[in-house]
């Protein structure tokens, strides 16, 4: 069972998140915000992050750089409000990006495919 | 005269180099030179470094001007042969420098640069000193610069290998000393490699190596000696597009099993504000009958390597109203599938399947150009973002074709 992370200052989503990935088959646990995130990914081992853009206190897109450089290939699906993000080219070290709506539809494929996804060492 | 090395401070050994490939770069060679030195005093100041320009012995003095251009770190000189050319050539010579050198680091710039600044030599350099081994750039491009990188490069290699690397032909890009080695050790190096291939072949090794790639934000765009719009596109498309499917061949057990893509690590922020490229123009007109030309130089060719139905579309789309043109991704993903298919087979003389493949290329240049014309540059990525995801989406497509028996 893969296992989700959900990085989230809004409580209904994590709420949410937890509540469908879970029925989905997923074990999930969350947290509320960037504080501390990298050593709990280090200690938690999650399969997947799913990371909010916009937290107080925290830029999810600064969040972004510090799990890529530290965990080179672990995936991260950005999740908000506004699209407005992709602006920023610091974005493009996410695996894929889902606009926050309360039908995870388009969340639970992304989180397919970049669980999926896979290089093979040579 | 000829000299294959002039290393007027006989310097043995470097942990950090920034490489300068040129041919008859007199006019431009001395910009990114003393860039170059100011990002190596700037940011790499504690190192000893060198920069060494990697030459395929020019005759209008670049190695007199590189050498005469006073700098605060050492210069080395490099010469391919008499009468052997060409970049590749001359990035052979550089990984056999920088093992020499045991160098740790290694950058490389374009010799006719005039938009780099010292931090560019930054961004590509430090990430190798931070436990990534190949650095590519990422530059503001305009959405109708670098098309066969959009069209091709970028979308074939991001699904073959898994691995997005924006600008996978960049020209500019920094890679670790035991990278050099690799490079020398390969069994895949061609006369294609040689020339233009060089940098795709550099990228699709380092992936295929399990290398840690990152891309380095150059935060302007290239800006560099403007090519003759005229000139011919045919060895250059050539040499990049027939290193791709030839390492198909090579890296087909890795590559089958790669899924869908995966994203890199980005480098070099704190730029300020992003310049912005100047714009590109693009005749349409052109691109039009060069594709309709096509079908009366090459059809038989078309006729011999392409599916059916692919066959069958491109006439449908020849008919169509220039105004509405279209050339869907689908069928792009058919042609380049194909035409990979037929270049590993060899169903024709590869040099004539390559060229045969340009006015195809210039049809979908077309059509992006239409379907994009009122997008920004950040609605245009998108835009070649999702032609990724069907490429990948197709992996199974191409694995099947390539599998097949095509009666070569």
């Amino acid at each position: 069972m893969a296992k989700i992370l959900v990085v989230d200052d809004e409580e209904h989503i994590r709420l949410l998140y937890s509540e469908e990935l879970t029925e989905a088959g997923y074990e999930v646990i969350t947290a509320t915000d960037g504080y501390r995130l990298i050593e709990r990914i280090d200690k938690e081992k999650p399969d997947l992050v799913i990371l909010d853009i916009k937290m107080v206190g925290y830029n999810g897109l600064d969040l972004l750089q510090e799990i890529r450089n530290k965990f080179y290939n672990l995936p991260v699906v950005l999740c908000t409000a506004y699209d407005a993000f992709k602006e920023d080219i610091k974005s493009i070290a996410a695996d894929s990006y889902v606009i926050k709506s309360f039908d995870l539809t388009e969340l639970k494929k992304k989180i397919a495919m970049a669980l999926e996804a896979s290089i093979p060492s040579s | 005269m000829f000299e294959h090395e002039v290393n007027p401070e006989n310097i043995k050994k470097a942990a950090f180099v920034v490489a300068i490939p040129s041919y008859n770069e007199a006019d431009t060679i001395a910009f990114p030179v003393q860039q170059a030195d100011k990002g190596i005093q700037s940011f790499f100041g504690n190192m000893r470094s060198v920069i060494i320009n990697c030459d395929n012995n020019s005759n209008d003095g670049t190695k007199e001007i590189f050498l005469g251009i006073r700098t605060g770190t050492p210069k080395i000189y490099i010469s391919t042969e008499p009468g052997i050319k060409g970049k590749g050539n001359n990035f052979r010579n550089l990984f056999k420098k920088v093992v020499d050198l045991d160098a740790k680091g290694v950058v490389v710039v374009d010799a006719d640069l005039k938009s780099i600044t010292p931090k560019w030599i930054k961004h590509l350099g430090e990430p190798l000193f931070q436990d990534f081994g190949f650095v590519a750039p990422l530059y503001v491009r305009h959405k109708y610069d670098g098309t066969i990188t959009n069209s091709i490069a970028y979308p074939l290699i991001r699904s073959l290998y898994g691995r997005r690397v924006r600008q996978p032909i960049g020209g500019d890009f920094g890679f670790c000393g035991e990278l050099a080695q690799t490079y020398l050790q390969s069994d895949t190096w061609s006369d294609a490699v040689a020339n233009f291939g060089i940098d795709i072949w550099m990228t699709t090794l380092a992936m295929n190596e399990n290398i840690p790639i990152c891309q380095a934000f150059m935060g302007r765009p290239k800006i560099h000696r403007a090519k003759d719009p005229g000139s011919d596109l045919g060895p250059m498309f050539r040499q990049v597009v027939g290193t791709i499917f030839s390492m198909m061949t090579k890296f087909y057990p890795l590559w089958s099993k790669a899924k869908w893509s995966k994203p890199t690590a980005i480098f070099g922020f704190g730029l300020g504000e992003t310049e912005m490229p100047p714009p590109v123009e693009v005749n349409e007109e052109v691109l039009s009958q060069k594709f309709h030309e096509g079908f009366n130089s090459y059809g038989h060719i078309w006729e011999r390597v392409l599916q059916r139905e692919t066959v069958n579309k491109l006439q449908e789309i020849r008919e169509m109203d220039p105004e509405q043109f279209d050339f869907p991704t689908p069928l792009w993903l058919n042609v380049l599938v194909d035409f990979a298919v037929a270049y590993k087979d060899k169903l024709w003389r590869l040099d004539e399947l390559l060229d045969s493949l340009i006015p195809l290329y210039l049809s979908k240049t077309l059509s992006y150009v239409k379907k994009t014309e009122r997008m920004s540059i950040r609605e245009s990525e998108e835009f070649i973002e999702e032609e990724c995801t069907q490429f990948e989406a197709s992996k199974g497509l191409l694995i099947r074709r390539w599998n097949k028996k095509t009666g070569a």
